[in-house]
């Protein structure tokens, strides 16, 4: 009986700090701010930080947010799958410290991006499948898989970029 | 029991897992304080020495450095001989020049003839307002010893104090190396005009730094008492913005204010000089319109490996189109040199013919005093003439206005003109009343015609400021170097180009 309710007793004492810590998991590790669309939300993490800095002080930061050229916007059911599987990816390379120091996108990433970069330069993009045949040839058989930043290689993060060559101090300036 | 077990077990897993996790995210956040943390420049008060900041922002320090490299000296008042006329009886008539690069900024401050040559600290022409834009040192006093007691004295009495160029603490924090308005008037200025300081942006500030200096102002005598309790006047620059930023508002709040910066040598016109309004043209202009600041064009980013920072060498954009310019526009740089060059002949026509019609009109107005004309009858021309050349000078007198807001700036020249014609149409009429019909103005063709119609003693000057520059301003930057507010003097490093001869 004793036995009994001490096990009953630490196992209720044991969920309710199991919740306590939940809550206060959810509040240090800001999880709720990933359901926003605001760009500081991806600088919670300090690997971000370079090129959450190399966007603000690009033309895009006037225009576009990161999830607005690094998420589908369209389509909700894609977005929020392409969110999860981007936010475990990232908690588990982050927390695991399994991460390298010269990032690049994934397939189904830059798959997005290049989504993204048509859906707002649209009247662009009209001019480009015009000339398709001279420059702009994308997922043709002469020039295969082009992506837009195969040429426009500075846009919007900068060419160099690695976690160790990042300007520390210019730090991100004026989120807080 | 079986059921407690497992809930137990379960739980002490979950803690197990949420501890870690929160471990982990407590030595990440520690890292993120420690990556972020901005050098303290100074722990407290203003650091005025740029060279300090260079120690922990070489690459800013570097390209701010490379303003001295403009630094030829382009005689506008040579180039353009009206100016002596419509500016006679004022500093700008004597010695007036082409901007030259921030570096530079305190040595055409002393090396100008404006600013006269003082024997010691309570002589000479100027105020210490004369300072307030050529230096960070300007805030390290202000905050040393109080804005009023700035702006207090001479000119002179702060030459060993003010030494070094314009430079990093002018725009940023010593603390936190944030951008910062450094000198206080623009923020009471900015808040006259409407704006409410809690709401600037970061691009905002990219402009705002500027505007600490590219705007107009005027000295007002504000009386206060000091620390030892003796009653003092201070001449402090203030922002005329309260009725708004454009030429009419400001006319508007000097005319209220019943103000005028000086009297007219030749017309007798109570005139008013507009000082370099740059910030408040540019917001008239389309590029202003479409959210762009000041250092969007004047700053353009570099790239050096994996650092993105801002070109600290403030200049001409056309000195570096492709990375200023042709960021947002597609045009050749050939091509844009052509569109910029076209909008430049443009004002430059109009300029000449204002300048020219103002300047006739004062010297008519100067005839008609002559011949005896009343103040009654010499009242309207003579707004009129204050008016003209109010206007005009607002429009061309900060730099590359015609480019920043070319409409405005056309307006404004075409206004003038025709208020210089105006009067002189009426100073026509008043000459003939006093039986003078065909009267000529003399001839203004050159600088020495005209610095000698303006009465303006050109040689005696220049021998004057060539014993100040001997004596007096050797003293200052020993003094300077000895008390450690120089790292390096600068007089060694730059040429002393000026547009008149020294020997």
């Amino acid at each position: 009986m004793n036995f009994n309710s001490v096990l009953r007793f630490c196992a209720l004492a044991s969920v309710t700090v199991a919740l306590v810590m939940g809550v206060y998991l959810v509040q240090e590790s800001k999880a709720t701010s990933y359901l926003s669309n605001d760009s500081t939300a991806c600088i919670n993490c300090h690997v971000m930080e370079s090129y959450y800095v190399s966007w603000q002080h690009s033309s895009h930061a006037q225009r576009a947010t990161c999830v607005e050229c690094h998420l589908p916007t369209e389509n909700y059911v894609d977005k929020y799958a392409s969110k999860t599987r981007d936010g475990w990816n990232h908690s588990v390379a982050f927390t695991l410290d399994t991460y390298g120091k010269r990032m690049l996108i994934t397939e189904d990433g830059a798959r997005r991006v290049q989504e993204n970069c048509i859906r707002c330069h649209t009247s662009f993009s009209r001019t480009l499948i015009k000339n398709v045949d001279r420059y702009h040839a994308f997922d043709s058989e002469s020039l295969g898989k082009r992506k837009c930043w195969d040429c426009h290689r500075y846009v919007p993060h900068g060419k160099v970029r690695s976690i160790d060559a990042a300007p520390v101090r210019l730090g991100a300036k004026w989120t807080q | 029991m079986k059921k407690n077990s497992f809930i137990l077990v379960g739980a002490l897993i979950v803690i197990a897992f949420m501890t870690y996790m929160l471990l982990s995210i407590q030595t990440k956040k520690t890292e993120q304080v420690l990556l972020n943390t901005a050098p303290v420049i100074k722990e407290k008060e203003v650091e005025a020495r740029s060279d300090i900041w260079g120690k922990e922002y070489p690459r800013q320090y570097d390209t701010w450095k490379k303003t001295k490299d403009s630094n030829k000296i382009e005689d506008l008042v040579e180039k353009y001989p009206q100016l002596a006329i419509l500016w006679a009886g004022y500093g700008f008539a004597k010695d007036y020049n082409a901007p030259r690069g921030h570096f530079n900024a305190l040595q055409s401050n002393i090396n100008t003839l404006r600013t006269g040559a003082p024997t010691g600290p309570n002589d000479g022409p100027m105020p210490t307002a004369c300072w307030t834009c050529k230096s960070s040192d300007v805030p390290r006093i202000m905050e040393r010893d109080g804005e009023l007691e700035y702006f207090t004295g001479k000119w002179a009495r702060l030459g060993n104090e003010i030494v070094n160029p314009i430079g990093c603490a002018d725009c940023h924090n010593s603390q936190t190396s944030q951008l910062e308005i450094s000198r206080p008037y623009l923020k009471r200025g900015l808040e006259e005009s409407g704006r409410k300081l809690e709401d600037l942006t970061f691009q905002d500030m990219r402009s705002l730094a500027c505007a600490q200096c590219h705007s107009e102002y005027y000295f007002k005598k504000t009386p206060y008492t000091d620390k030892a309790g003796n009653k003092q006047m201070a001449a402090v620059v203030t922002f005329p913005w309260a009725k708004g930023l454009k030429a009419e508002n400001m006319e508007e709040y000097y005319n209220e204010y019943g103000f005028k910066d000086w009297t007219h040598k030749l017309s007798k016109t109570p005139m008013l000089k507009a000082q370099h309004p740059g910030y408040e043209i540019f917001t008239t202009g389309i590029h202003f319109k479409r959210g762009l600041s000041c250092a969007d064009c004047h700053m353009p980013y570099i790239q050096e490996g994996s650092v993105k920072f801002s070109d600290h060498q403030i200049q001409s954009p056309l000195n570096n189109i492709a990375n200023s310019c042709l960021t947002c526009h597609r045009e050749s740089e050939e091509e844009f040199k052509k569109i910029v060059e076209e909008k430049l002949n443009r004002k430059n026509q109009l300029n000449v013919l204002t300048m020219n019609s103002l300047a006739e009109a004062h010297l008519v107005a100067k005839k008609a005093w002559e011949v005896g004309a009343t103040e009654t009858e010499m009242e309207k021309p003579i707004k009129t003439i204050r008016s003209a050349q109010w206007l005009w000078d607002y429009s061309i007198a900060s730099h590359g206005s015609f480019f920043h807001a070319p409409e405005e700036t056309l307006r404004l020249l075409a206004v003038a003109n025709n208020k210089a014609m105006e009067a002189r149409l009426e100073l026509q009429n008043i000459l003939a009343n006093h039986g003078v019909t065909n009267y000529e103005v003399p001839d203004f063709s050159t600088k020495e015609k005209a610095q000698k119609l303006a009465g303006v003693p050109f040689d005696k000057l220049v021998e004057e400021k060539m014993r100040f520059k001997k004596g007096l301003v050797v003293e200052w930057y020993d003094e300077a170097v000895k008390a450690g507010r120089l790292d390096q003097n600068w007089w060694n490093i730059l040429p002393d180009n000026t547009a008149y001869p020294q020997n």
